[in-house]
């Protein structure tokens, strides 16, 4: 079920009230466990077996690998847990990815092979419970994590609607230290809560989906060459539409958890306004970032281990990190254009340290300008459908195409532009500080006409609620 | 180890929020009344909008010996479904979407081997053969909706129905801010490839998809009127042909494209045909500048008339028949909501002896 979608405000309101109304912490956790079900059933009734049977595995092999004290089994046991789930990751996301290329592999050595369509509907969010579950198992077999009190509050823990489907990805060691006690009511946080579902929302419907997506979704539709106006417009249309979709699901993630008492980590810091590309990394998707910087480069060796190895771990870490976003090559080049842009950082912090005249203003502003540019490039390998069309799009930017379409409208080119320059201004002025922070600030009339303003805003924008980019990852 | 406590905790911001949260509901409720006093008063009435789910829970309503109607926005604003109904005795199934291609409606019938009923296609030649492009993507939506839709997007289309019939502003056609923001008036580059604005709201619909054109619409020389038939004037003129195909090679894929598709229609219509199916194609009344266009684009003889003989079925030609002929479109291109009763009135008769003509007479599907 969406957020933007009219079944789940009457979910909304109706578990809200029932996790209010009921006063055994036991049965409110019962009710957020069938809730969560219902809500993930709601697409897809027989994916919650999928969701249950990851959870089961994993609880069990956590369960087995926290009492177990010889090496060797706690190790077959983590086997289970990774083979359980990559292994359905695998087969959902990757099967026909896989089956396609191999044919293509076997064709270039003489062999015509067909493989067998295999029709498989990827289930929703799987992405993102696959790692959540890895990351318990993971911590238990390190030893930094002990099991859940129950598999009650596993399952929670796993299926936790308001992030179950799109993140932030949450660690067990920030979630289920939570479901210990009882949160006490409180008006306040309940209604900031509130409002940071009407600000993921408003992000998502109006800015995301009504101002942004037509442009970008005209420019990487479009099979001819564009003006070099017309391609900037669409990728930086882009840029902003993913940040706009993305950051608004987490912000309603957040707040939604709020309303019920749970508090979860942020999922973006202003990654706009990131001065290098390490420094995006650690404002986008931070729950991805750091679960890969935990559970992948860290053990990899890191950057521990001299430049080439560092540069390899780099490149393995974002190879990776572009394909968990989706079966293609798109992907897998967006993620090796941002390892080659970290090893490029890395080498040269490696040769020239950081000198002083990059913590000035004005430099900082110009390469997080360059920074932006950057990521804004390596965008289009994601968005677009195909090389042909990255290579089109890029082409255009340059302009190199000769004579080109003008394929946008006056209105959408003004859209694009204002909420550009909007959202670059937002994220300078706030990247050191937090949401908060400004909030407490800000003048409460000020505050209170905003927020009508967005819940007016989302409320002329009913209609078809259009799905979150990061659900098909 | 971690283990049972948790020192993380979100921020609140230091406010006064359930005051805050209150001011901005009540805010927002005014905002949104006041919009609602506002769009009424310039017209706009309560209807649902016509969505690929209200399309899909008409679909799933089709029984093996239903009467279907499907094609484009013609159908759907001139035919009476009572008015059939009484007249053949069955209460026709509205399956026609505007501003589509219903090719792949006709397909999916002809692949359901459940249904054996009878069809009514509405014949706009020009948006029927077309081969791909957005007329066709509108009926592959609805389709892909019918065939794929969630427990979730059944309940919330539930819930939007509910709403839909009693607030005016959920108008999406026209009121939803994108479509807000589409009637700013500001000017376009030179040589853009911009596509028209598709026609204001001008119809009203109900929950057996029975659509009826708004009566300020059907007043000649009202604004709703004039702004229809302007949207025509833009949306009649063929788009850009695509700068990346040669002129030449566009022409030759479109004429084979439209050469195909009267094989593939005469091949779905004998698949239904063989169940015991019964097709009737029809020419929906239209008049002045927008006949004159599809007269020209598209002539009879080259369209309908080769319609009828590939695929052996009989046809109801608006122009053939005086009592059908004689009828005004307000807009130019559909009936008013009192002339589609008495229009559908005259037009069940023709139906009932044009499936009747098919009785008994099954065919082998084409291979």
């Amino acid at each position: 079920m969406l957020f933007n979608s009219l079944t789940f405000v009457v979910f909304f309101v109706v578990v809200v009230a029932l996790f209010w109304a009921i006063r055994s912490w036991d049965w409110k956790k019962n009710m957020l466990l069938a809730a969560s079900y219902v809500f993930y059933g709601a697409w897809n009734p027989p994916f919650v077996l999928l969701l249950m049977f990851s959870t089961l595995v994993d609880y069990l092999a956590g369960a087995r690998m926290a009492t177990e004290e010889r090496p060797g089994m706690r190790r077959v046991w983590l086997v289970v847990s990774l083979v359980a789930n990559l292994g359905l990751l695998g087969f959902y996301k990757y099967g026909t990815f896989f089956a396609q290329n191999m044919e293509g592999v076997l064709v270039q050595f003489g062999v015509q092979y067909r493989a067998p369509a295999m029709d498989v509907i990827l289930p929703v969010g799987i992405s993102f419970y696959t790692f959540q579950t890895l990351s318990y198992t993971l911590d238990i077999y390190r030893k930094q994590l002990a099991p859940a009190a129950s598999f009650r509050d596993f399952a929670l823990y796993v299926s936790f609607f308001p992030q179950l489907v799109a993140g932030p990805i949450v660690r067990a060691i920030d979630f289920l230290p939570q479901m210990v006690t009882p949160t006490p009511p409180r008006a306040g946080r309940f209604a900031w809560g509130m409002f940071l579902m009407t600000l993921g929302l408003f992000q998502k419907v109006v800015l995301a989906d009504t101002l942004l997506a037509s442009a970008s979704d005209s420019v990487f539709r479009y099979g001819g060459k564009l003006a070099m106006l017309d391609a900037w417009a669409g990728v930086l249309g882009f840029s902003a539409q993913i940040f706009f979709d993305f950051s608004g699901y987490s912000t309603c993630a957040i707040g939604l958890a709020l309303c019920l008492g749970f508090h979860l980590n942020d999922n973006f810091r202003f990654p706009y306004a990131a001065v290098g590309f390490s420094d995006f990394w650690r404002r986008w998707h931070i729950s991805l970032s750091s679960w890969l910087r935990d559970y992948l480069y860290i053990p990899l060796g890191g950057n521990r281990h001299g430049a080439s190895r560092t540069t390899i771990n780099l490149i393995v870490l974002m190879f990776l990190g572009g394909l968990w976003h989706g079966a293609a090559w798109t992907f897998v080049v967006w993620g090796l254009i941002h390892g080659f842009y970290l090893v490029v950082e890395h080498t040269l912090r490696t040769l020239f340290g950081d000198p002083r005249f990059f913590s000035t203003l004005i430099s900082k502003i110009f390469i997080g300008l360059a920074t932006y540019a950057a990521v804004c490039f390596a965008w289009v390998f994601f968005r677009a459908q195909e090389f042909g069309t990255a290579w089109r799009i890029v082409e255009s930017m340059v302009g190199v195409t000769g004579t080109a379409d003008k394929l946008l409208s006056t209105r959408e080119l003004l859209q694009v532009g204002i909420v550009t320059v909007s959202l670059l201004t937002a994220h300078w002025l706030m990247r050191d500080t937090s949401l908060e922070n400004v909030a407490a600030r800000t003048p409460k009339w000020l505050i209170a006409g905003a927020w009508a303003a967005m819940l007016f805003l989302l409320i002329l924008n009913q209609g078809s609620a259009n799905a979150f980019i990061y659900f098909q990852f | 180890m971690h283990s049972s406590t948790s020192s993380f905790e979100r921020t609140v911001p230091a406010l006064p929020w359930t005051q805050l949260a209150v001011a901005a509901y009540l805010l927002a409720a005014v905002m949104s009344v006041a919009w609602e006093l506002r769009v009424r008063s310039q017209g706009y009435a309560p209807t649902l909008n016509d969505t690929t789910d209200l399309w899909a829970d008409r679909r799933e309503a089709v029984q093996p010996d239903s009467l279907v109607v499907i094609g484009d926005s013609r159908p759907l604003f001139d035919i009476d479904l009572d008015a059939l109904e009484a007249t053949l005795g069955k209460r026709p199934i509205q399956l026609s979407i505007a501003g589509s291609g219903a090719f792949p409606i006709l397909k999916n019938l002809a692949e359901d081997e459940s249904f054996k009923g009878d069809v009514v296609i509405s014949l706009v030649p020009a948006m029927f053969l077309t081969p791909g492009g957005y007329l066709e993507q509108a009926s592959m939506d609805a389709l892909r909706r019918y065939k794929t839709r969630s427990p979730s997007q059944r309940a919330s289309h539930h819930i939007a129905m509910f709403l839909e019939e009693r607030i005016a502003f959920l108008q999406q056609e026209d009121l939803t801010l994108a479509n807000l923001l589409l009637d700013l008036d500001i000017p376009n580059r030179e040589g853009a490839l911009v596509p028209p604005r598709f026609p204001p709201y001008f119809h009203t619909i109900d929950r057996e998809r029975r659509t009826r054109m708004a009566d300020e619409c059907a007043i000649i020389g009202s604004p709703m009127q004039k702004a229809v038939i302007a949207s025509w004037q833009r949306l009649f003129k063929p788009p850009a042909p695509p700068t990346w195909i040669p002129p030449e090679v566009f022409a030759e894929q479109m004429q084979n494209g439209i050469k195909a598709r009267f094989g593939q229609t005469a091949e779905a219509i004998a698949k239904i045909r063989a169940r015991g199916g019964r097709v009737v194609w029809v020419r929906f009344p239209h008049t002045n500048w927008v006949k004159e266009m599809e007269n020209i684009g598209t002539p009879r003889a080259q369209t309908w008339d080769v319609m009828l003989q590939v695929t052996g079925v009989p046809g109801i030609h608006f122009e053939d028949y005086p009592e059908l002929a004689g009828f005004d479109c307000p807009e130019w291109s559909h009936l008013s909501g009192p002339d589609s009763v008495e229009f559908s009135k005259r037009l069940a008769p023709h139906l009932k002896r044009a499936f009747e003509e098919q009785q008994g007479t099954l065919v082998a599907p084409k291979s």
